[in-house]
């Protein structure tokens, strides 16, 4: 193994244990959002255990969670920051809603299923999923993000 | 001095975070999670296809029979579907591991067809779906049920009314 080699693994092993995250709301009734935070913030289900931290800036993410439907009235901009995160990011759609649209599925008003328009790598069903269920996907989502970089 | 007092329970029962995913997550007894479907018991009343709000369960006539179809991307664990079952055909688990990699996304589904038979009493071509225990006193017996599920529902009818109940 190159000394470069050697560097790369290593930056690698260092990265994963890390990964940021963002959260995109693409119009969910904030029952899927309501989730996420109780996955972050309350110690009882801590998902920074993972190494993980939400950020505030899509420029820094690692991993996306989305949430929502994608309502007509927001798919430009989840589009258009969708497209502000930087390379590789592996994302998780969190809820029905991203899936299939779920109880909003073949409204006039959603564009679901995200997966038309972004790559989805991770789903996670539920409605709202419970914590664990997320903390489930974002540990997929690392383990598909360990191969990326 | 409250911060005391969590500060010694802390010490004694440990930290308060579950260990899941390094360990298994504890659920709630009446947890909603994953709907399983029950083939043997389903009557093809379709009552779970009108009162399913997301259009998770679809049924489909096909050649073989009545095909179920219930796409768990889609469900939203509202456990209608299950209030509104005559039979105990469909059920809600306490299954909540359900992320999946999007590869699999439309694996997630159950898919069983409830076939066409001949009749036993007439050679009718008809559904072998069990037969709705609604009004039935007493109960069917499981023999029974087996006994109907192999009727068209003309046969089905003479054979309660030879039986004396009305349903
Ligand atoms: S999946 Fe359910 S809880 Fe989540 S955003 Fe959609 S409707 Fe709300
Ligand atoms: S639990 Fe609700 S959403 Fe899910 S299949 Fe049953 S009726 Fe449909
Ligand atoms: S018996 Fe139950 S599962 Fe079968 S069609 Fe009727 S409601 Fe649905």
């Amino acid at each position: 193994m190159t000394l470069m080699q050697t560097i790369t693994e290593k930056a690698r092993n260092l990265a994963v244990r890390s990964p940021w995250i963002y959260r995109i709301n693409a119009g969910s009734c904030n029952g899927c959002d309501v989730e996420c935070a109780t996955t972050a913030l309350i110690p009882r289900y801590d998902v920074e255990r993972l190494g993980c931290q939400y950020c505030g800036s899509p420029r820094h993410a690692d991993i996306v969670l989305i949430t929502g439907p994608l309502t007509a009235r927001i798919k430009d901009d989840v589009l258009r920051v969708f497209a502000e995160i930087p390379d590789p990011k592996v994302t998780v759609a969190v809820g029905v809603c991203p899936i299939s649209g779920g109880i909003f599925r073949e409204s006039y008003a959603v564009h679901a299923q995200v997966d038309q328009y972004l790559p989805v790598d991770v789903n996670v069903p539920g409605c709202p999923p419970r914590p664990q269920a997320i903390i489930e996907g974002v540990a997929q989502a690392i383990a598909i993000w360990r191969e990326r970089i | 001095m409250n911060f005391l007092k969590i500060f010694v329970r802390n010490l004694v029962k440990g930290p308060s975070t579950i260990p899941f995913p390094f360990a298994p997550a504890w659920t709630p007894e009446r947890m909603r999670g994953r709907i399983q479907f029950k083939l043997q018991s389903c009557t093809g009343c379709r009552a779970c296809e009108q009162v399913c709000a997301p259009g998770a369960i679809r049924f489909d006539k096909t050649p073989e029979g009545l095909r179920f179809m219930r796409w768990h991307n889609t469900c939203v664990f509202c456990g209608m579907c299950e209030f509104y079952c005559p039979t105990d055909a469909i059920s809600q688990s306490d299954d909540w591991h359900m992320a999946h990699a999007v590869g699999e996304k439309y694996g997630m589904a159950i898919r069983e067809v409830i076939p066409y038979i001949a009749c036993t009493g007439c050679g009718m071509k008809t559904l072998a779906s069990a037969p709705n225990p609604v009004g039935v006193a007493p109960p069917f017996t499981p023999e029974e049920i087996e006994q109907q599920r192999n009727l068209c529902p003309a046969c089905r009818k003479k054979a309660l009314a030879e039986r004396g109940v009305q349903s």
